[in-house]
């Protein structure tokens, strides 16, 4: 609550011990910078809208949990479920990524310099996934839109995900973000998209046809 | 034996089975459990005779001010009556209904809630005291909604579907319900069963943690059950750190939901309530964690007896529904054209074709319903029941409708004193202790 105090437009605020705390860093509205010198506990940096956070170390469960718009990197690894429903803005990872990185995202940018963990992107809405690295099982499971890049191995593809050919501009695209992020080397990407097999029931009964 | 005697083979069952054979899928219907339970027509209040006196029935003061949570946060939810409308979708419902429900709640003092598609501004505006869910699918979610609630609803489960995720058939998935939504236009919805950010009850401590600093520790949070696993579930809620826990029982009304889920999941109203009751008084929290129940509460005396089991409020979804005009031939329908079947048989919510503009995005059938006028039979219904409730206090020789407790209450067969835990009528005897 004393980070929401000090924050306002344009603020700029250090957490000099972080000691891995939860809750640190949530619900701030305001577009100021907020730099973590440490690792971060669960939902750190999470239901914000408009600031800039910078976590030097690691993060706990749910970094960046429902992000409507900003800017949040991690410099190392994150636990599960990173970007959990964000709406918005950019999240990065330096390192790893744990499981379902990307869960029920719907919009904005979750970037990942390293691997990401089992069922990443599990049941997207909308957005972008860049994986720098390998993806770990089921990656896309039953997503409805948005798109994963992976540059690195694929374990395997979850239900109803599919491999997409990727255009030039969406390439460029994905090179900018990582530019942005010193990341030069990675050049080349499998795109995963939902196969949209789960969109609708294959049958339906008389009056909900007649709805139609 | 004539076709249409037997109790294993009735027509009902024989036209499901018809139904399936040409479907190929389980079959999706609204409403409710059609399942013959326990429920609170088996149980009569006990009033006053010449061991303890009434109150005037009609005159003398009867306290409904209920309040809920409390324990963990500044600003507990007050309200005028311990009757509030439960959380039912802008999507599943039509944008006037939603409105209806909101605008009713403030005439009476009490609450709505929001439902699996986010929070319609129309439904912000009309209510005073508006819960905000948390679900699985989080649709729609905005942190700045969520600061501007009143009180938060984590919704573990729903009675009616206990397990799953919300429902929304493609029909109902349109115009703006996609867009708050952030779905593909006419998908069939099927939300997340899982939260996305939580798994057990350690994680949803922290979870709750979250939403209690994004909210300055003012709103209560609740946490919403499918009744199930009442007593290990219950009290890790209760340790999760919840304010109030909200028991949805099998009886729960739905938008939408498979029928093999409304039907045979779930445990009733009656004993959920008592479980719910011992396992919060196991833990010394019981009174202090508020414990709300829902599913099937469909008047006063409904409520009455709830309370009287344990609980604090009570939420109705259906029977404010009902007194929007759900089942009800109006001028405008024509039920058997439109849903083929008579008015008081409709179960299609998920068609989208409610002929009364409740359950419908169909802005043509939606002008069927006037939110004004709606808002003011559900006020109506509410404040009947209320008044329903304070009748049978006083009879029962008390000025609180929160002074109900289960010794003002007998079963009126084996299997409801065995559940509700009261003596069965004309025995001392609690059966099933």
């Amino acid at each position: 609550m004393q980070l929401k105090e000090l924050a306002a437009p344009g603020s700029e605020i250090t957490v000099a011990n972080p000691n891995a705390r939860h809750n640190l860093g949530v619900g701030i509205f305001e577009d100021c910078a907020i730099r973590f010198a440490g690792s971060v506990g669960y939902y750190a940096a999470s239901l914000l809208d408009g600031p800039e956070v910078l976590i030097e170390g690691n993060a706990g469960w749910a970094v960046g949990d429902n992000m409507m718009s900003g800017k949040i990197t991690v410099t190392r690894d994150a636990g599960a479920s990173a970007g959990s429903t964000m709406r918005g803005g950019e999240l990065f990872i330096g390192g790893n990524a744990g499981a379902r990185a990307g869960i029920s995202m719907k919009g904005g940018s979750l970037v990942i310099g390293g691997n990401a963990g089992f069922l990443t992107g599990f049941m997207m809405q909308k957005g972008r996934i860049i994986i720098c690295g390998d993806a770990g099982e089921a990656l896309g499971d039953s997503m409805y839109e948005g798109a994963i890049y992976v540059a690195g191995n694929i374990a395997s593809l979850g239900a109803d995900a599919t491999v997409e050919e990727m255009t030039e501009d969406e390439l460029i695209d994905v090179l900018t973000v990582l530019e942005a992020r010193g990341i030069t080397d990675k050049r080349s990407f499998t795109k995963v998209v939902s196969a949209k097999r789960f969109y609708n029931y294959d049958s339906l009964e008389r009056l909900e046809k007649s709805a139609l | 034996m004539v076709m249409g005697s037997s109790q294993i083979w009735s027509p009902w069952i024989i036209d499901d089975i018809h139904a399936k054979a040409e479907l190929g899928r389980y079959r999706i219907r609204g409403f409710s459990s059609f399942q013959k339970v326990t429920h609170f027509d088996d149980l009569t209040f006990l009033s006053t005779g010449l061991t303890r006196f009434p109150l005037e029935g009609y005159k003398e003061r009867c306290n409904t001010r209920t309040v809920i949570g409390g324990l963990h946060c500044e600003n507990p939810l007050v309200l005028e009556t311990p009757v509030y409308i439960s959380g039912m979708s802008y999507g599943a419902l039509s944008a006037n209904a939603k409105v209806a429900l909101g605008k009713a709640a403030a005439m009476v003092g009490s609450a709505s809630c929001t439902g699996d598609g986010g929070m319609l501004p129309g439904e912000r505006a009309a209510s005073d005291k508006l819960i905000y869910q948390v679900l699985p699918s989080r649709y729609g979610f905005n942190p700045h909604h969520l600061v501007d609630a009143q009180a938060i609803e984590i919704v573990v489960g729903q009675g009616a579907k206990p397990g799953t995720g919300g429902m929304l058939m493609g029909v109902k998935v349109q115009d703006d319900v996609a867009e708050m939504r952030d779905l593909p236009l006419g998908i069939d919805q099927r939300s997340p069963a899982r939260h996305p950010d939580w798994l057990g009850p350690d994680d949803l401590a922290i979870k709750i943690e979250q939403l209690r600093e994004a909210t300055d520790w003012r709103l209560p949070v609740h946490v919403k059950l499918g009744a199930c696993r009442v007593d290990d579930d219950v009290k890790l809620a209760a340790k999760a750190g919840a304010d109030a826990i909200v028991i949805d029982s099998m009886m729960a009304g739905t938008g939408a939901s498979a029928e093999v889920l409304l039907e045979h999941s779930g445990i009733p109203t009656v004993p959920a309530i008592v479980m719910a009751r011992e396992a919060l008084r196991e833990l010394g929290l019981y009174g202090k964690v508020s414990l709300i129940a829902s599913g099937g509460i469909r008047s006063g005396a409904d409520a009455a007896k709830a309370l009287a089991l344990g609980a604090d409020a009570v939420a109705i979804g259906i029977g404010a529904l009902v007194a929007l005009n759900c089942n009800k031939e109006i001028p405008e329908s024509n039920f058997e054209e439109e849903v083929g079947v008579p008015a008081g048989y409709c179960r299609f919510c998920q068609t989208g074709k409610c002929p009364v503009g409740i359950a419908t995005q169909d802005p043509v059938l939606m002008s069927r319903l006037d939110p004004d006028e709606g808002a003011e039979r559900v006020a109506n219904f509410i404040n009947s029941m209320t008044m329903e409730m304070t009748l049978l206090t006083r009879s029962l020789g008390k000025g609180d409708v929160h002074s109900l407790e289960p010794e003002d209450l007998a079963a009126l067969t084996i299997e409801a004193s065995a559940m509700a835990r009261v003596p069965l009528v004309g025995t001392n005897k609690v059966f099933g202790e």
